[in-house]
């Protein structure tokens, strides 16, 4: 069996596993659905955007497929690679002939899979329900966001699981990450509204670009919304992400006692 | 025979602290070597450094002629490992977690067969979060095997098991035996290792503290039968221990003295009996099992190993 065949195996069991999870199925899948629908319900009408009036169901659609970016990449994988590291079980992949850039390459395959999904969902509950406005231009945007914020959101996870030593506290800082981020990053709340400073402090952080560069692509007509500084914030993030990864990361559980 | 595993001089220390002070033994083709020690004894650091998890501070280790710090993906084929702790993802089957194991090696054995080989195949569909401790462990066996590997290492396979799954364990692993697998075994039980093991090395506190086939440990240990009866009123002990030249002690309220002979003691003993006119009352010979020798061997362990515990 060839690695390449070996790797899409494997995501196909990740994928498996993920959709007999129903914890990680309803946080990750339900959840933002849940959230867009309440949004909607709750700001009806439009909101301001970069001095303009804009459809709010417009603005929380992008919103909430950029917190849902970094709920599934980043808090659900930080979460399930501490959760298979805890059981033993990384440590038991690495015994086996298996390269380790399969096992990890297969769970952002999968992470990919699972964004893609419930990013399509999200967008036809928008465009269905909402009467959310869809271009060649916005789509584009889309795909190229979703794959950069992807890989720099799971690099950000694999590099947390070296902070987090045990499921339980993954499973505290992981959605707890994402929700503050969400916060500062004019995800929950219009930008319009949001103090300035709190704001600048959002732009540091890799969903404030995820965010802003989405809803340009969703709230300008003509825009893909793709700018270089959004792209190359997350993709430095990405970078670093990726480096402490690579010198962090650890396949043995780290509560380990050993005889 | 060939030699699978090949250990001289190991030595590992965590921080300052020696654990493994220069052991030196090998492993055969086709046995099953158990390899015994109380918690702390260092059993589970020398199998990860066989395993290619742990690096060492020194010696020569060869399993199957590579050195395990230099491990392979070509050498991992070869090998078959359970961890001490794994807990296997309880969201698939059976069948589902073989298989995709399977996948993993170059040439595995068929899934079903090795289904077969650790006793699963009735629960081939159910998922791992329904199996008992047992099946689990069992399961996690059979991942060793799925990759047909030509050395088995099993990682206290029994702890925590209930006598009952410990039993079917061992029955499996004798199927094992039977196929002529290779196995190093490691166990803080003699009498897994005893029932299992063609060889057992026991490890004390980081060096070996014996080894042989199970007699040969009974023989070097000093292994007596003990006989026992409750001491009558006004049991002379030295004249007893006179007549039958060994020292007769009253202890936990037994009569007791240890014999190599014991037919010949016995009669000497009854014919003291008799010509006491005495009814010896709760007579008994006890042949001490492999598991109180090795309780003795352990307790005489240096405070480290208990230091090694916490």
């Amino acid at each position: 069996m060839s690695d390449v065949s070996l790797s899409l195996a494997q995501t196909r069991y990740a994928l498996k596993g993920f959709l007999r999870d129903p914890s990680a199925l309803g946080f990750t899948a339900f959840f933002p659905i849940l959230l867009l629908l309440l949004f909607n319900a709750i700001f009806k009408g439009n909101t301001n955007f970069n001095g303009v009036h804009v459809r709010a169901p417009s603005y929380y659609t992008a919103s909430i497929i950029s917190y849902e970016i970094m709920l599934v990449s980043f808090s659900s994988l930080l979460i399930r690679i501490t959760t298979n590291r805890e059981r033993g079980l990384l440590k038991r992949f690495r015994g086996t002939p298996m390269p380790s850039w399969v096992y990890l390459l297969s769970e952002i395959a999968r992470t990919i899979v699972v964004v893609a999904t419930t990013v399509a969902v999200l967008v036809a509950v928008g465009a269905i329900f909402y009467h959310v406005q869809l271009s060649a231009h916005l789509l584009l945007g889309l795909v190229a966001y979703l794959v950069v914020g992807v890989i720099c959101f799971c690099a950000l996870a694999l590099a947390l699981t070296r902070l987090c030593a045990t499921a339980d506290s993954a499973s505290a800082i992981g959605p707890l990450a994402a929700t503050i981020l969400a916060f500062l990053s004019g995800v929950f709340i219009p930008v319009a509204v949001m103090p300035p400073w709190m704001l600048d402090l959002g732009k540091v952080f890799p969903l404030e670009h995820l965010a802003r560069g989405l809803q340009e692509g969703f709230l300008v007509p003509g825009s893909s919304g793709i700018t270089l500084v959004d792209l190359g914030v997350m993709a430095a993030w990405a970078v670093l992400g990726l480096v402490v990864a690579v010198r962090t990361f650890r396949w043995e559980p780290l509560a380990s006692g050993n005889s | 025979m060939d030699t699978v595993v090949s250990v001289e001089g190991l030595r590992k220390s965590y921080g300052d602290r020696e654990r493994i002070h220069g052991i030196t033994f090998d492993v055969q083709a086709g046995e099953i070597l158990g390899f015994l020690g109380t918690n702390g004894a260092g059993k589970t650091t020398t199998i990860e450094i066989l395993e290619g998890y742990r690096p060492r501070n020194g010696g020569q280790v060869s399993v199957l002629g590579v050195d395990p710090a230099h491990a392979t993906r070509a050498w991992r084929n070869r090998i078959g490992l359970v961890l001490q702790e794994c807990e296997l993802d309880p969201v698939y089957s059976v069948r589902e977690t073989v298989a995709m194991f399977a996948r993993y090696f170059r040439r595995p054995t068929d899934v079903e067969a090795t289904i077969e080989a650790v006793g699963l195949t009735e629960k081939a569909n159910d998922r791992v979060g329904q199996l008992s401790g047992g099946q689990k462990r069992r399961l996690d066996v059979g991942l060793g095997l799925v990759g047909d590997p030509e050395i088995l290492f099993l990682d206290e396979p029994t702890t925590g098991l209930d006598p009952l799954a410990r039993r079917e364990m061992w029955i499996m692993i004798e199927g094992l035996r039977d196929a002529g697998k290779t196995i190093f075994l490691t166990t803080h039980y003699m009498d897994e290792a005893q029932h299992l093991a063609d060889r057992i090395i026991i490890l004390r506190a980081g060096e070996i503290a014996a080894q042989g086939t199970a007699d040969e440990l009974s023989a070097s240990l000093g292994y007596h039968t003990e006989v026992t009866f409750d001491p009558y009123s006004g049991i002379d002990l030295a004249r007893l221990s006179a007549v039958l030249g060994r020292p007769v002690t009253v202890r936990e309220s037994l009569a007791r003295f240890e014999s190599d002979r014991v037919q010949g003691d016995m009669k000497l003993l009854l014919d003291w009996a008799e010509v006491e006119h005495v009814e010896l009352a709760n007579l008994q010979a006890i042949q001490p099992s492999l598991d109180d020798v090795f309780v003795k061997l352990a307790s005489e362990a240096t405070p480290e190993v208990r230091e090694v515990d916490s």
